[in-house]
């Protein structure tokens, strides 16, 4: 009985899984246990071995990870909504309504929805604890800087995604936004000294050239509107947001790993 | 320039003979000074190229075409319009309120002059107030509470040959620069 | 019971609730050594032990559970996309409380001369991240995962009516997270509230550690070790931001009144207020003349204020209050710190001049779109 292998070894010791996780075998000593982790592109987002607090939930909250993995699942549930949802105003609402009542599992909106509140809640508290841990300080001091960019492209994120229903609900608070961008100092046509960038009587800076417009692509809110947003939140902002977290986790590895009492 | 002498003669790789030394030196050294000629200049257009494009960027958010509704409409007739009262009837097509008083009829604009949202009119309390940040108007359109900084605007009013209301949103009338005393922001009836 | 809603309703009067919570902050997260011997005394650090943790959250939820016996509260505090924040309330408490305990801890044993509770000797006390991280990693992966889909589940996402850009819901609210900025709206001109604040705010939290060149307290939970910064830092977090979140979502109302937690939301409740500029309160009120035509003279007073504030002050504490800052952080560190300070402030300040003199405007000129 006991030469006689079972399947999973008899998987485990082919040729397919040999050639897929290096290393042979299931990590039981210490060695193959480090060369799972050096072996893997995704698992060596980490180092090999941590102090001992690094894994305890009470010192980390499990925060920064929650943060990534949830934008993970607003990845994938996004790119499922973009099956079904057109941006123009014509259909915006309707395609909305039909992936809650036409669509089979029609919940993914709701994933994408709270999953944004869930992304925005948890990066907060990500930004809390490094805080109270003291984490910004020398060397993480760039790196804390990189965190606070996440936290405004989460919200951006968060806020052209608010748009694309084109309920009452989203087109009032973006009514708003933009709004504020008119007032935008010297950039915007309402913001302060504006109008002191004019030759003569032709003033630069209008309705349909300032900051405002290059937001919602037109002096009112409408089709040009509904498409940068949807632009900006596929594409735009999450490949940008990308960038960030790649410096962000890269240097987390080079300033030493999570932050210890020296 | 000594010190950049004494590194031409320092770094060069090959050493002349001692004979022709000083002529390329003197070589050298224009060579050099045309090198970093030629490269502040690469690099200025480096700048300029990388300026250029990205001003290119910037204006490519701009289109040159709007196709936007039609900014100018057909109000009819100024008897239409009750003395004393705000006429709600054009609010949802073109965005403006119709208020006629003793002297005639002025046209304002629906949005907030804070941050854009739709004020509603109370009849009861004679106000417009906006439920997004609680700015209030008066029914002339002159701010007194709230955080709008400045009056609703108004808009061209004039009548057609044919005796109806013409009213063009393209241009506005704002009280805080002086405007709403130009004779075509009202009407007089 | 009704004497109580009303008791509540009156006590979330943003007078009242700010005032407390500005009055309170200091002896809940003291900033100083004074104010930390008060709260040793008081025994408010009673709050950061479990039995503390317990009241905290018995006395949020027993509010909910009793509010939501209440119609209105029950309205407001059901609405889809408010339910999140009530999350977030109780998630702060916990987490507040969870730092904060530990950081106690951490204070005690460094009083005791004993290395903190994440102290460790390298390389010994080093654990492997495959299987001890990756472990705990796929756990919360997988409760959160199945949280996610229950919250999808049980609640179904908010879709109002077609937009209608001639028909602005009343209230209009901006998504949540951006309340507090909503909040300020009231009490600034857009360009500031919504560009320039935010701008600061930006700056600000990414010059925290360039600014904070303290060295003590990095990497573990502490508090009396660094106090001045920490309760700085839960100033800005938690009163400037999330309360106003707070009040933002459950507080204001149609027309964007106040209403108390149980109040009805009356649109047709209203409130007459005239607002009037720092300049007419001056030459109008006090000097019995008119407006100056000259718009310099007229925003004089104004302009004056503002330049005692950004350039008096600053080198003002420098030699006086702040002495030993300025002399530890070195004149530009110093300077962008007091800045901002002094932005900060200005949130409050002007809240309240707005409560008690209907004060609309220290500097306004429409003309430019320059008010503040």
């Amino acid at each position: 009985m006991s030469d006689k292998k079972n399947i999973f070894e008899r998987i485990a010791e082919g040729q397919i899984w040999k050639s897929i996780f290096r290393g042979g075998g299931a990590p039981k000593s210490r060695r193959q246990r480090m060369m799972v982790v050096l072996n893997s592109v995704f698992l060596h987002l980490h180092p090999v071995r941590l102090p001992k607090h690094a894994v305890k939930l009470k010192f980390t909250w499990c925060m920064g990870g929650l943060s990534f993995f949830i934008f993970l699942i607003l990845t994938i549930s996004g790119i499922l909504l973009m099956f079904y949802y057109r941006p123009t105003i014509e259909y915006a609402y309707t395609d909305i309504m039909d992936l809650t009542e036409q669509v089979p599992f029609g919940i993914m909106r709701e994933i994408h929805r709270w999953g944004a509140h869930a992304m925005v809640i948890a990066v907060w508290l990500h930004m809390f604890r490094v805080f109270m841990t003291g984490s910004y300080k020398p060397p993480r001091e760039f790196n804390w800087s990189v965190g606070v960019i996440l936290l405004v492209l989460t919200l951006l994120l968060s806020f052209t995604g608010y748009l694309l229903p084109w309920d009452q609900l989203a087109i009032w608070a973006i009514a708003v936004g933009s709004n504020m961008a008119g007032a935008t100092p010297f950039l915007g046509a309402e913001g302060p000294g504006s109008s002191l960038l004019a030759i003569g009587d032709i003033n630069f800076i209008t309705k349909a050239s300032d900051a405002r417009f290059g937001l919602i692509g037109g002096r009112f809110l409408g089709e040009a509107t509904l498409l940068r947003f949807y632009v900006l939140h596929c594409i735009g902002l999450p490949f940008i947001i990308m960038i960030f977290m790649a410096v962000h986790f890269w240097r987390i590895r080079k300033d030493g790993g999570i932050s210890t009492p020296v | 320039m000594p010190e950049d002498k004494k590194k031409t003669s320092t770094i060069s790789p090959k050493t002349p003979p001692p004979a022709a030394l000083n002529k390329v030196e003197k070589e050298n050294e224009v060579n050099r000074r045309t090198f970093f000629s030629w490269l502040s200049l690469g690099w200025v257009a480096f700048v300029a190229a990388t300026g250029g494009f990205f001003t290119m960027m910037l204006r490519f958010f701009f289109p040159n075409v709007l196709f936007e509704p039609v900014q100018t409409f057909r109000a009819g007739y100024p008897d239409d319009y009750t003395v004393g009262e705000v006429d709600l009837r054009w609010k949802e097509k073109y965005g403006v309120w119709m208020v006629r008083n003793d002297e005639g009829i002025y046209v304002l604009s629906t949005v907030c002059t804070h941050l854009g949202c739709t004020p509603n009119w109370q009849p009861s309390a004679k106000k417009f107030k906006c439920p997004c940040h609680g700015s209030g108007f008066r029914m002339t359109g002159i701010h007194f509470e709230g955080p709008a900084p400045r009056p609703l605007e108004r808009f061209k009013i004039s009548l057609a040959d044919d005796g109806q209301i013409i009213v063009d949103k393209t241009q506005k009338y704002q009280q805080e620069k002086g405007q709403w005393n130009d004779p075509e922001s009202f009407l007089k009836v | 019971m009704d004497a109580f809603k009303s008791l509540i309703n009156y006590v979330s009067n943003p007078t009242i609730l700010f005032t407390a919570v500005l009055v309170g902050f200091p002896f809940v997260f003291p900033p100083t050594n004074w104010f930390y011997k008060v709260h040793k005394k008081l025994g408010i650090d009673k709050l950061w032990t479990k039995k503390g943790l317990i009241i905290m959250v018995a006395i949020t939820v027993a509010f909910f559970i009793f509010g939501l016996g209440d119609d209105n509260f029950k309205k407001i505090v059901l609405k889809p996309d408010n339910v999140p924040i009530s999350g977030l309330i109780i998630l702060l408490i916990f987490f507040t409380w969870l730092s904060l305990s530990q950081a106690y801890k951490n204070d005690k044993l460094i009083d005791e001369g004993k290395p903190v509770d994440e102290y460790y000797e390298a390389p010994n006390d080093k654990v492997l991240v495959w299987p001890d991280l990756v472990y705990v990693e796929l756990i919360s992966l997988i409760l959160f995962s199945a949280f996610m889909l229950i919250w999808s589940i049980g609640l179904p996402a908010p879709l109002e009516e077609p937009a209608n850009p001639s028909e602005s819901p009343n209230p209009a609210k901006a998504p949540w997270y951006f309340l507090g900025l909503q909040e300020m709206l009231v009490y600034f001109d857009p360009w500031y509230a919504g560009v320039v604040l935010p701008t600061f705010i930006i700056i600000g939290l990414m010059a925290i550690p360039y600014i904070d060149t303290d060295p003590n307290g990095s990497g573990y939970y502490s508090y009396k070790n660094r106090m001045l910064s920490l309760s700085i830092y839960l100033f800005g977090w938690l009163v400037l931001w999330n309360v106003l979140i707070v009040i933002g979502t459950f507080l204001r109302g149609p027309n964007w009144g106040f209403f108390g937690p149980f109040e009805y939301w009356d649109s047709h409740r209203l409130e007459a207020l005239t607002n009037v500029n720092l300049s007419e309160i001056i030459y109008i009120k006090w000097l019995n003349m008119g407006l100056p035509s000259n718009i310099l003279l007229r925003e004089a007073p104004g302009l004056l204020i503002m330049f005692l504030t950004f350039a008096v002050t600053p080198p003002l504490l420098a030699r006086t209050a702040l002495k030993s800052f300025y002399e530890r952080l070195g004149s530009t560190r110093y300077t962008i710190f007091v800045v901002l300070m002094i932005f900060g402030v200005l949130l409050p300040v002007k809240m309240y001049l707005r409560w008690f003199f209907n004060l609309k405007y220290i500097i306004s000129m429409p003309e430019f779109f320059f008010n503040f």
